[in-house]
């Protein structure tokens, strides 16, 4: 598969079909443990002990390393009952280059009333040419919390990547007691986007942070309070009873520090676990 | 040559800055993009409205107004039943990124339709409302204009065209108020901006339909700083 990233002198003309890589996970939990795995190669998923008074922990790694044009990763997690969960990413999602195909990645998050679900991805990486598609879905009933976000990375910005081809579509359903409260998708498809000053204004990073949660205005403006003194761009409002915080960047870890500080408030705030991330985020 | 048909003059009617929506009071985060010095002149107010037309916003509506219209011209004149377009209200409903951008669909959605109906009465109007009151829905704007066009018959790309212009016009004269900018200069924005209507009017038609929807993260970011904003003269 590397052929597809590594330039070679003895690549055949026309280099037969790359196999597609076929991600999936399920994970349930009730009282308070896993209660359901299944998964399937390149995603894994560990289980590290979490600190004392912190929810049962899930980590998700994707053992290929990166993922390429015809991916596909599967992911469901369920909470059954008033049980707390961790769902995190063990590191940065690479997406390299694609020769045409997308990388489709479904996320489908549901939480039982009383239950409490925490879903930490942390940055997608597009690399220039790279073609994503994502879609992820909340389905939350009675008082189910769910805390939910993406970060997307456009261009290893590091070494001075811009993404100036390819495809980032992120697209968001969330619906309470079955009904839609939230939809919408980012779809870029056009690098004048990240430039125009109505789009990314030359921000090379975004993310976004989704809360539901009962009482979502007094979040808002405690949100709003920690960003005040943040040097990037970013606002918390609430449309529909939910609580979502965007950010945008030219500076992705300027982002990411502000979103560790967002999301620490939140999850303990809401899932009483400690004010501080997982200790995956910062490894 | 002919005369143009009624069906014309009543999308003028409608989309005209005289028909009671408020349009006027929406400025679609633009208030906050003239405050922080984003949009400051003719050429960053083109440029601010092409990139809502073709990837915001306007994009959005685009693909709502292509669905609902088709919807529509699916029903009976006599039998139609407003459930047919439950699915593409409920999506229009849902898909706001911020509570202002949420108002300004649904206040205008829901006096377009009542304004259509106070003057051009048709028993579905009050059918579709208690249907979306039943579910705590509001009609979305584009979804609205885009029932009533196809119950006046007025085929699609028409339609489409007059409802981005008119959106497009909107935010012309919601940045001639608020930078402020000539008259002039408004109508060289209008000019402008013909050619982007119609480029999205024609990528609207054709898009498939996993690739709907739009976002804009600085829109975004100026609807919400918007609700703080200080002295406000819009709605959103």
């Amino acid at each position: 598969m590397f052929d597809a990233i590594l330039p070679s002198e003895n690549r055949p003309v026309s280099p037969p079909p790359l196999p597609r890589m076929t991600g999936r996970a399920e994970l349930a939990f009730a009282d308070g443990r896993l209660a359901h795995l299944y998964q399937q190669a390149p995603l894994r998923v560990l289980f590290p002990t979490p600190p004392t008074g912190e929810p049962v922990q899930a980590a998700l790694v994707t053992t290929s390393g990166g993922l390429t044009g015809g991916d596909r990763l599967t992911l469901t997690a369920s909470v059954r009952d008033g049980s707390r969960a961790t769902v995190i990413a063990s590191a940065a999602e690479k997406l390299y280059r694609s020769t045409g195909d997308d990388v489709d990645i479904d996320v489908a998050l549901s939480v039982a009333d009383g239950g409490w679900l925490e879903f930490l991805p942390q940055e997608t990486i597009l690399f220039d040419g790279a073609r994503l598609r994502r879609l992820t879905r909340i389905d939350a009933s009675g008082s189910a919390q769910v805390l939910a976000g993406e970060m997307l990375v456009f261009g290893r910005t590091a070494r001075g990547e811009r993404f100036t081809r390819g495809l980032a579509r992120d697209e968001w359903r969330v619906q309470r007691d079955g009904r839609l409260v939230w939809a919408d998708a980012l779809h870029v498809d056009d690098p004048a986007v990240l430039s125009a000053s109505a789009g990314f204004a030359g921000a090379v990073a975004c993310a976004t942070a989704l809360l539901l949660t009962p009482e979502p205005l007094a979040w808002r403006d405690a949100v709003r309070e920690l960003l005040a003194s943040h040097g990037g761009r970013a606002g918390a409002t609430v449309v529909n009873g939910l609580l979502l915080v965007r950010w945008l960047d030219s500076d992705a870890q300027r982002l990411r520090a502000s979103f560790g500080q967002v999301w620490s408030l939140l999850r303990h705030g809401t899932g009483g676990g400690a004010a501080r991330m997982p200790r995956l985020w910062d490894i | 040559m002919s005369l143009p048909s009624a069906t014309l003059l009543r999308l003028m009617a409608w989309l005209s800055p005289s028909f009671p929506v408020g349009a006027f009071s929406y400025s679609h985060g633009l208030e906050y993009a003239v405050e922080s010095g984003l949009v400051r002149d003719l050429p960053t107010t083109v440029d601010w409205i092409t990139t809502v037309l073709l990837h915001g916003s306007g994009r959005i509506d685009a693909d709502l107004f292509v669905q609902a219209h088709g919807i529509a011209c699916g029903l009976g004149a006599v039998d139609d039943d407003p459930a047919a377009l439950d699915e593409i209200s409920i999506l229009a409903d849902a898909w706001r990124g911020t509570p202002e951008l949420a108002l300004e669909s649904s206040a205008q959605g829901n006096a377009f339709v009542l304004a259509v109906d106070a003057a051009w009465p048709d028993p579905f109007w009050s059918r579709w409302r208690s249907h979306l009151k039943a579910d705590r829905r509001q009609p979305a704007y584009a979804v609205a204009v885009a029932v009533a066009a196809a119950r006046a018959d007025i085929p699609l790309p028409t339609a489409l065209a007059a409802f981005l212009h008119a959106f497009a016009a909107n935010l012309v004269s919601a940045a001639v108020r608020l930078i402020p900018l000539g008259q002039s200069d408004g109508q060289r924005a209008i000019a402008a901006l013909e050619a982007v209507v119609l480029h999205a009017t024609d990528a609207a038609l054709v898009r498939p339909p996993e690739d709907r929807g739009g976002g804009l993260p600085m829109l975004d970011w100026c609807s919400i700083s918007h609700e703080t904003q200080y002295t406000r003269l819009f709605r959103s």
